[in-house]
């Protein structure tokens, strides 16, 4: 325990210094999204490194600066730290031009992370859109990493088009565990598709989605959030039984440099994670 | 060495030549353009040091620089490195007002809460902050409504007080204290005399203001929510965004952090001021901006000034110093800001809306293509939404704005900015 305190002392010591490390595995996802597989350089931060799902890290990426990303790998995984990143600007796309070995600045982790304890019990309902689905796939593995401590499980994804759906693997994986069902849907199809096209909330009907003893994740474009809210809350779910999380442009990670300020809160400490209620109470547009 | 002191004014330039020999000194000086601002005085003799107006800069730069180095990165082959670029300087901030002291003692309470910010505290650990008490407002103060002056009862390490001929010396915190024992020749003990003299420039300031700013009455009214759309509107289209109320405020810190290039192989994290008010400060990659009008930014800034720091720190996080009012042409300083919430009629707290309403206020629909989706809908008994989708008259899109505003997920508000623009 000392150790760690002391390794978390190192870690602490500036907030704001990123420690380097290197990419083990790069996988395409799809044709702008890739999921990196990062290990610390500093061996004694890469064996202490802990963190919840739904938490973020403050990528460094050489010239570019930094960005906030969500941890997409349960903490579980023992093989590094994965991120999937979509390629959107300066960046992004810098960091899709990196191979193996190359390096990366991290720290964190920040932010509240999923309620663990809560959903302990609980049947638990996923509903992703599009990259939404990273943070929503390190919970998701973790349940699956201890899955007697949860009841059913259901997926729900939503993407653009068949070409744009990631963690294939994974939705593909996810569907033959016990108790779980994985529903796939597209926005728009092609000849090869023959899953579901349309929006999300006709899965809902679909997966014969109870309230009862059931929490809620929803992760995607603030749209698809609020229309799935709304399905959510049509069918009784109650308000602090719908979890979610905002986005934001987190600059510093640590509560202090106002970028993501929510109400009187800060995303970046208080969130990203939130209850449907906490969000209502927030001041609409602050 | 008794508590209050007396400096003569002819041994003012002496004090300040020994401390500029072992700190770096900071003081009020008007340059040759005729503003005054706080510099870094390396010659006492050279400058000439301005104890009258009001620095038009607070001191805030002195801790959290306008812009400064955190790192020094590098590329060595794959490999990419970080040096940390910590400061620290053994200062001291002479002549500061009243307003700007308090707000220091405001933002050490921001840079220590929570995680540590090293930068800022190490700039400020080796700090003596020694204040003059205003002795009459100046243009726009309104420093005593903010209960930061034009005299402090704490926080200092050292106060003076004009006297005319001589400097009242008040000693508070113990660095003050070191700094006058070390140089304990220019001082003398203040007599009952001195002392009643102080009260009395203190009590004849104090009754001195013209500018009364009830903070305690806008603030309740935020907290009731009784502070109306209409004037944020206003506020929105009078605020021109350029970010100059931020910039000069003492207390507001907001920062971002980007990187500087210096070459292909190396080049600096830096950190920069920033501002609540200006477009891109909340706007993500993709370009999703959650506070994309200029309205809802201004009213971040005064929520985050008035109720949200009231909540947090018992306190608005404003001290009075006027700087945003002779900033601000369109006028969305504090003082006018105030006055408007405080002169606005009571709002009746307005009902939720029904999304057929908001998509009306959006200018998405007219009143009368509501109604007609309406009783289509009462024939169909489909969702409003999907009526309106599947007769043309909205998008997806817009639908979900709407339902984003109506369960109030502040996310979907100005969503791709499809509605309301």
């Amino acid at each position: 325990m000392e150790d760690r305190a002391q390794i978390l002392r190192k870690m602490v010591a500036n907030i704001y210094h990123p420690h380097s490390a290197s990419i083990q595995g790069v996988k395409e996802e799809t044709r702008d999204i890739k999921t990196l597989t990062l290990v610390f350089k500093d061996q004694e931060i890469q064996d202490h490194f802990t963190f919840q799902p739904g938490q973020f890290v403050l990528v460094s990426v050489f010239n570019c600066g930094e960005a906030p990303i969500s941890i997409s790998s349960s903490p579980t995984f023992s093989e590094g730290l994965q991120l999937s990143i979509k390629k959107m600007g300066l960046l992004t796309g810098e960091i899709h031009r990196y191979t193996e070995g190359e390096e990366v600045g991290l720290r964190g982790p920040y932010g509240n992370g999923f309620p663990l304890d809560e959903l302990c019990g609980h049947n638990l309902l996923f509903v992703g859109g599009g990259i939404g689905l990273a943070p929503l796939r390190s919970l998701i593995q973790y349940v699956f990493s201890k899955r007697s401590e949860f009841g059913r499980v259901t997926v729900l994804y939503g993407a653009r088009t068949p070409r744009d759906i990631v963690f294939k693997d994974d939705l593909a994986a996810w569907g033959r565990e016990k108790d779980v069902k994985v529903l796939t849907t597209v926005y728009r199809d092609n000849p090869e598709w023959k899953g579901e096209v349309g929006p999300l909330s006709p899965l809902l009907e679909k997966a014969a989605i109870s309230p009862s003893n059931t929490k809620a994740i929803i992760c995607g474009h603030p749209a698809i959030i609020s229309y799935v809210i709304f399905d959510l809350l049509k069918m009784g779910f109650a308000e602090d039984e719908i979890i979610s999380t905002l986005e934001r442009n987190m600059k510093c990670g640590v509560g202090k440099c106002g970028h993501c300020s929510i109400g009187s809160k800060f995303t970046c400490m208080h969130g990203p994670v939130f209850t449907y209620r906490q969000i209502k109470e927030f001041p609409s547009v602050l | 060495m008794p508590d209050e002191l007396i400096l003569d004014k002819e041994h003012l330039t002496g004090f300040l030549r020994k401390i500029a020999k072992e700190r770096e000194l900071v003081a009020p000086v008007k340059n040759s353009h005729g503003d005054t601002l706080f510099e870094v005085v390396s010659s006492v003799d050279d400058i000439s040091l301005d104890l009258e107006s009001k620095p038009v800069m607070p001191a805030k730069n002195f801790f959290l620089p306008r812009t400064e180095t955190l790192f020094h990165y590098q590329r060595k082959g794959k490999q990419y490195l970080f040096k940390e670029v910590l400061p620290e300087v053994p200062r001291v901030l002479f002549g500061l007002r009243s307003c700007d002291l308090w707000a220091i003692l405001f933002l050490d309470v921001v840079f220590q809460e929570n995680f540590k910010d090293r930068y800022y505290l190490n700039r400020r650990s080796d700090t003596v902050l020694i204040n003059i008490g205003c002795r009459e407002p100046m243009r726009n103060c309104f420093c005593k409504s903010a209960k930061s002056g034009p005299f402090l009862t704490q926080g200092y390490d050292l106060q003076l007080t004009d006297l005319g001929d001589r400097f009242f010396v008040e000693i508070g915190r113990p660095r003050g204290r070191e700094l006058v024992e070390k140089w304990d020749y220019f001082f003398r003990p203040a007599t009952n005399r001195d002392r009643d003299e102080q009260y009395e420039i203190v009590l004849e300031a104090e009754s001195r203001f013209e500018r009364i700013v009830d903070f305690d009455t806008a603030i309740s009214r935020f907290i009731n929510n009784e502070v109306d759309d209409a004037l944020w509107e206003e506020l929105g289209n009078r605020c021109q965004g350029c970010g100059g109320c931020a910039y000069v405020c003492p207390t507001c810190y907001c920062f971002n952090i980007v990187d500087r290039p210096d070459s292909e192989t190396e080049g600096q994290r830096l950190r920069i001021h920033d501002a609540c008010t200006l477009a891109g400060f909340t706007r993500l990659a993709g370009g999703h901006n959650p506070r994309h009008e200029r309205s809802r930014r201004v009213r971040r800034r005064f929520y985050h000034k008035l109720p949200f720091a009231q909540e947090k720190y018992h306190r608005p996080s404003c001290v009075g110093c006027g700087r945003c009012v002779e900033i601000c042409f369109g006028r969305v300083d504090m003082i006018h800001f105030i006055r408007m919430v405080c002169e606005r009629p009571e709002k009746s707290k307005e009902a939720s809306l029904r999304l057929g309403e908001i998509l009306v206020r959006a200018g998405v629909i007219s009143t009368e293509e509501l109604k007609i989706a309406l009783e289509k809908q009462d024939r169909t008994g489909k969702l409003l939404g999907t009526q309106l989708i599947e007769d043309g008259l909205a998008t997806g899109k817009e639908i979900a704005f709407a339902l984003g505003r109506q369960l109030g997920i502040p996310e979907t508000v100005g969503t791709g900015g499809v509605v309301g623009r």
